[in-house]
């Protein structure tokens, strides 16, 4: 224990972590994995108890009300040691959440070789038995069981297995939220109960419209769902009184767990009262939306906005002091590791990382445009320096006003090497938020879900994830089927942008048959009541109770597309080197007996990610082609659907179904990144890469985009490196830039980089006294930098 | 050490220039090796890189040897060649007898081959810009050099070979309010670089070997007037005539990092009142150059990755030193 201590000290400018939190992080670093059954367990001996024979009569959302407070009612609480936020988010210390609504029953794939997998899982026989049985069971009640296990639709479930053009992640579940922590802080459930209790009293809505049997049902719902969550957490407090009451216990413990109690007994209910309760509270509310639905970025959002007031309360009353206050902070963010995905290895392909990206967003304005930035949007920072986990996922906005200190602060996170924090261009990501609707204080109001993905805090439904959309493959499909009749370059883009709206059309269809289904068989009232607008309406959000309400589907391979359209122009229609046809059955041919042509397309044709106008304007009209043919649906709830740019690890698993592509990408081949240049072809630096995406028109991609830049650790380290990469991330943003992340290499990648020179996404080192793409320099040579990387050396 | 023989460029180039012989430089059109971007390590803040083709000296560690001709050279990176020949079957001279292998006296460097080849395993080392087009090609960076504090860097190769062009570029970034510095070895012709210098914020001059005769000896030509160069410069921008003087010193063991060396170095540096410098790491990276120009693939000098700047052992006496990127220009 001792040296695990050592071993988590702070970097260097970080505050160093209390011995409890350098325990707590050693706990959560050597944990092994596992999957919680009690969840399923739960479902299945409620729907078999007699209230669960009651609920079967009961309207759609009482059902499910009914079904998910007995979850919240019967968990068995479990208190941790050292924790300052209390609240176990499954039966295990780290585990996965098993949904049998959702997709979990994937896992089953790698029943037998659990604990071999590269993340590797670890449960007793029994529990893999019984893992079998409820996984097998709960398939026909999945909603993709539900809307698609039907005549005519089989297809479409089987495509779960075979993605090609999409990857339809919303029938796992819909997750993604930024729920109003604001509120759930700030005034507590009680308001929310009280007004459904006021609503049913006078069966009316707020307007004056009388309540139906649906809102009617909407309201008992919110109130059955509320009492689960108060059992939850008065059973979580009587843990933490049981647990200071064992003789064993140090008085500084025994007071902090009756602190922890009495903060369970009072929040979410009621409003928070101290730091301590406001954080306790989001988490508590966490761990029910994670319950609900599924775990994947279920988000914090402006977390220094939200608990200012009550921080700024405890500084003045002198109970609370910045270095306490990062502690508790770094306890609430080592809870974010508690949870993670269940993917079998081959959904693992699509979405790798075992992350489920718990976004907490700092910076930005208020709804008149002044910076917000405060003093917790650093301690935020601090506390996970002190952590440096998976989770949580970390989120800058930045606009002119930004102070430099903040800026400073989060490249020095980014220079710890984990890829955290992303950051947001205030101006451009309002602009798209307005263009689809929102006010201009709602839009300035936004935070990150998960990942890159969008919300008005509290204010909207997102189903931001809903399907990840393999945009090359549209190309390659056009191309094939216009055998023999595509004649000009023009000609070519229509038919481009016909497939992609075909595609869309096609995958819009299914969306909406899972929309249906999760109205009847899943509906979410935890979201519903953390979601302004559903009160209002008397609407669950899966009926279009919230304020905003959207569909949000994201590209994958968008460079490859651009590249492709533009080397298609050059070679068959400007240098009429092929006729289409010819090149086209190049292509199908997967590039055989042409090698020479295959590299030349790949290396020295203009590339979108170096600045050049004549690739960038390709790509403007890839990422058209994607956001008009998205654009032109609303979901059956009446939402918008909106484009995103980003494949999380998509651009892997549907490279391998994609054929060779006209930009040189042999057929399988990985495709490229979110807004990202593929791999390898940009030759002119980071900054051009920064120019080319700032130059595209983003107003249309209301659901952001990823931009990875990657970096050796020598080019972005000490002084010098933090004060370029926040110049970069300046001017950046000044440009019109909406999103970048920073990765800073370790020697691992590299390794990979050497061994495949193909995986190379690019990489700058710093080679002594120049920068230089790693693949440019000789094995010997790259060895000696991977040496370098590896023990840090000068 | 007490060998005469010269340490560096121990095989003749394909395209031979006896060092510190160039023709008249200023009369030149100078070739352009490249532009890079987002340099960070030579001048302040964020930094473009014009390095110029052409350099007086052959340092027997030098990373850069395709900067030393001032004319254009043929490369080949055999990691990159894919074996399609397509250089060979080109080749309007029949120099090309397979992919790296060239009959240099048949070779008329016309780039054919490397216009053709497509995996870009073939390279032309230098391009004949304008100062417009490089002004072009720097301007969309403006807003980050600004942002940062930073600007553009003259390097090499030796750009004051080329004192009119230089001063040109540099008189034009500067009429947009760009910081403009310079890396210099200190060999050259102080009066017809005046007008280059007058155009400077910041001169980053390069120090080795103290010793006249052992500076020869490694590098090919003496330092005498490198000193003198340095002696003047200094005095100028003490009287505020000319850009800021920063010398920088390779660790180049044996030949640099020696105490003597450093003793030496430390009096004259003493003795013009320059504070600070830079001590500049050395790894001896730049051998894969050496062998794409077919130069040598032999290590001359072995890196020592041991020795950092931050932890180096010894300082030059009465002068602060620092790593690159960490100076406070």
């Amino acid at each position: 224990m001792q040296a695990q201590v050592a071993r988590s000290a702070a970097p260097a400018d970080f505050p160093e972590p209390s011995e409890r939190i350098s325990r707590l992080r050693a706990t959560m670093l050597s944990t092994p994995y596992s999957v919680c059954l009690e969840r399923p367990s739960l479902l299945a001996a409620f729907a078999g108890s007699p209230e669960g024979r009651r609920a079967r009569v009961e309207h759609p959302l009482v059902r499910r009300a009914m079904a998910l407070a007995h979850i919240f009612a019967n968990r068995r609480p479990h208190v941790y040691p050292d924790e300052l936020i209390i609240g176990n988010m499954t039966s295990k210390r780290i585990a996965a959440n098993y949904y049998p609504e959702g997709g979990s029953v994937n896992i089953l794939e790698d029943i037998f070789r659990l604990e071999r997998r590269q993340i590797p899982l670890f449960l007793t026989p029994a529990e893999k038995w019984r893992l079998v049985g409820l996984g097998l069971r709960g398939l026909p009640g999945s909603v993709a069981g539900r809307a698609l296990l039907k005549p005519g639709r089989l297809g479409r479930f089987l495509d779960f297995f075979r993605a090609k053009r999409y990857f339809i992640t919303e029938e796992a579940g819909v997750g993604h939220q930024v729920g109003n922590y604001m509120m759930a802080v700030r005034q507590g459930l009680r308001p929310a109960d009280e007004e459904a209790a006021a609503r049913l009293a006078a069966g009316t809505l707020a307007d004056g419209t009388p309540l139906d049997s649906d809102t009617t049902a909407f309201f008992r719902s919110v109130r059955v769902t509320i009492d689960g969550i108060r059992k939850m957490t008065a059973n979580l407090a009587a843990e933490a009184e049981r647990e200071a009451a064992r003789p064993d216990v140090s008085p500084e413990r025994r007071a902090e767990l009756l602190e922890s109690a009495e903060a369970c007994r009072h929040v979410p209910y009621e409003p928070a009262r101290t730091f301590l309760e406001g954080l306790q509270a989001c988490w508590l509310v966490h761990v029910a939306m994670n319950l609900e639905d599924f775990e994947q970025g279920m988000s914090f959002g402006r977390l220094d906005q939200i608990l200012w007031p009550l921080y700024q309360a405890d500084i003045a009353a002198g109970r609370l002091t910045a270095t306490r206050a990062t502690e508790i902070l770094a306890s609430f963010e080592l809870k974010t590791c508690e949870t993670m995905p269940l993917y079998s290895e081959r959904i693992d392909q699509y979405f790798s990382g075992n992350g489920v990206a718990q976004g907490i967003t700092m910076g930005g304005t208020d709804a008149d445009g002044n910076d917000v930035t405060n003093e917790l949007s650093g301690l935020i920072l601090d506390a996970y320096a002190q952590c440096r986990t998976r989770e949580p996922a970390l989120h800058v906005r930045v606009h002119a006003g930004t102070p430099a200190w903040l800026l400073d602060k989060a490249v020095r996170v980014v220079q710890l090497g984990c890829g955290k924090p992303s950051f947001f261009g205030d101006p451009v990501v309002v602009r798209a938020l307005e263009e689809v609707g929102m006010t201009k204080a709602h839009a300035r109001d936004y935070a990150i879900i998960g990942c890159v993905e969008l919300a008005s805090q509290g204010r909207t439904y997102n189903s931001s994830d809903a399907c990840l959309f393999n945009l090359p493959m549209c190309l390659e499909r056009a191309l094939i089927k216009g055998r023999g009749t595509l004649r000009t370059f023009d000609e070519v883009v229509s038919a481009f942008r016909a497939e992609t709206r075909s595609a869309v059309d096609d995958m819009a269809m299914v969306m909406g048959w899972l929309e249906e289904t999760y109205r009847v068989w899943r509906p979410t009232p935890v979201t519903s009541i953390m979601t302004e607008g559903c009160l209002a309406k008397g609407r669950d959000v899966t009926w279009g109770g919230g304020l905003y309400d959207y569909t949000s589907i994201q590209a994958a391979g968008f460079a490859d597309a651009a590249d492709s359209l533009y080397a298609l122009k050059k070679m068959v229609f400007e240098d009429r080197r092929f006729t289409l046809d010819e090149f086209v059955g190049i292509l199908q041919s997967d590039f055989r007996g042409q090698e020479a042509l295959r590299v030349e397309l790949a290396t020295r044709l203009p590339r979108y990610g170096n600045g050049q106008p004549e690739a960038d304007a390709m790509a403007q009209v890839a990422a058209d082609a994607f956001s008009d043919a998205v654009r032109a649906h609303r979901n059956t709830r009446g939402g918008q659907y909106i484009p995103g740019f980003y494949s999380m690890t998509c651009h892997y698993g549907f490279g391998r179904m994609t054929g060779a592509l006209p930009d040189g990408r042999p057929a399988g081949h990985r495709l490229s990144n979110g807004l990202s240049p593929v791999d390898g072809v940009e030759r002119r630096g980071p900054t051009a890469v920064l120019r080319s995406a700032a130059s595209l028109d983003s107003r249309a991609w209301a659901n952001c985009c990823a931009l990875n830049l990657k970096f050796d650790k020598k080019v972005v380290e000490g002084p010098a490196g933090r004060h370029a990469l926040a110049s970069l991330f300046r001017t950046y943003f000044a440009g019109g830039g909406m999103q970048v992340q920073v990765n800073v290499l370790d020697a691992d990648m590299l390794r990979a980089a050497k061994e495949d020179p193909a995986s190379d996404p690019g990489i700058v080192v710093r080679v002594a006294g120049y920068c230089a793409y790693f693949r440019d320099l000789q094995p010997a040579v790259q060895d000696e930098i991977i040496e370098r990387t590896a023990h840090g050396l000068e | 050490m007490g060998s005469s023989e010269p340490v560096g460029a121990s095989r003749p180039e394909p395209e031979p220039s006896a060092p510190g012989r160039e023709a008249p430089a200023a009369e030149r059109e100078p070739l352009i090796l490249s532009v890079q971007h987002f340099c960070i390590h030579d001048g302040p803040g964020v930094r473009s890189l014009v390095f110029f083709k052409g350099c007086p000296l052959r340092c027997a560690w030098c990373q850069n040897p395709e900067s030393w001709s001032p004319r254009a050279q043929l490369g080949f990176k055999p990691h990159l060649c894919i074996a399609c020949r397509t250089c060979v079957e080109v080749c309007p001279n029949k120099a090309v007898t397979a992919p790296g292998v060239r009959d240099h006296g048949r070779c008329r460097l016309c780039f054919t081959c490397v216009d053709h080849c497509p995996s870009g395993a073939m390279v032309r080392f230098g391009e004949p810009r304008s100062v417009e087009s490089i002004v072009d090609e720097l301007r969309p960076e403006f807003p980050l050099f600004r942002q940062s504090g930073g600007g553009v860097t003259l390097s090499g190769g030796e750009p004051t070979m080329f004192p009119r062009f230089a001063a040109d570029l540099a008189r034009r970034l500067k009429a947009e309010g760009i910081h403009v510095a310079m890396e210099t070895c200190g060999e050259f012709d102080l009066a017809a670089a005046g007008d280059l210098l007058a155009s400077l914020d910041l001169v980053l001059f390069d120090i080795k070997v103290f010793d006249d005769a052992e500076q020869r000896r490694w590098c090919g030509v003496g330092n005498n007037r490198i000193k003198a160069n340095l002696r003047a410069m200094v005095a100028a921008a003490a009287q505020g005539k000319g850009p800021r003087v920063w010398p920088r010193m390779p660790l180049i063991p044996e030949a640099i990092d020696t105490p003597r060396n450093f003793d030496k170095w430390g009096g004259l540096l003493q003795e013009l009142g320059i504070p600070r410098m830079t001590l500049v790491p050395y790894h001896n990276l730049g051998d894969a150059k050496r062998d794409w120009l077919g130069i040598s693939a032999v290590s001359l000098v072995k890196s020592d990755p041991d020795r950092t700047a931050a932890g180096h052992p010894r300082r030059v006496p009465g002068v602060d030193s620092c790593a690159p990127g960490e100076e406070v220009f």
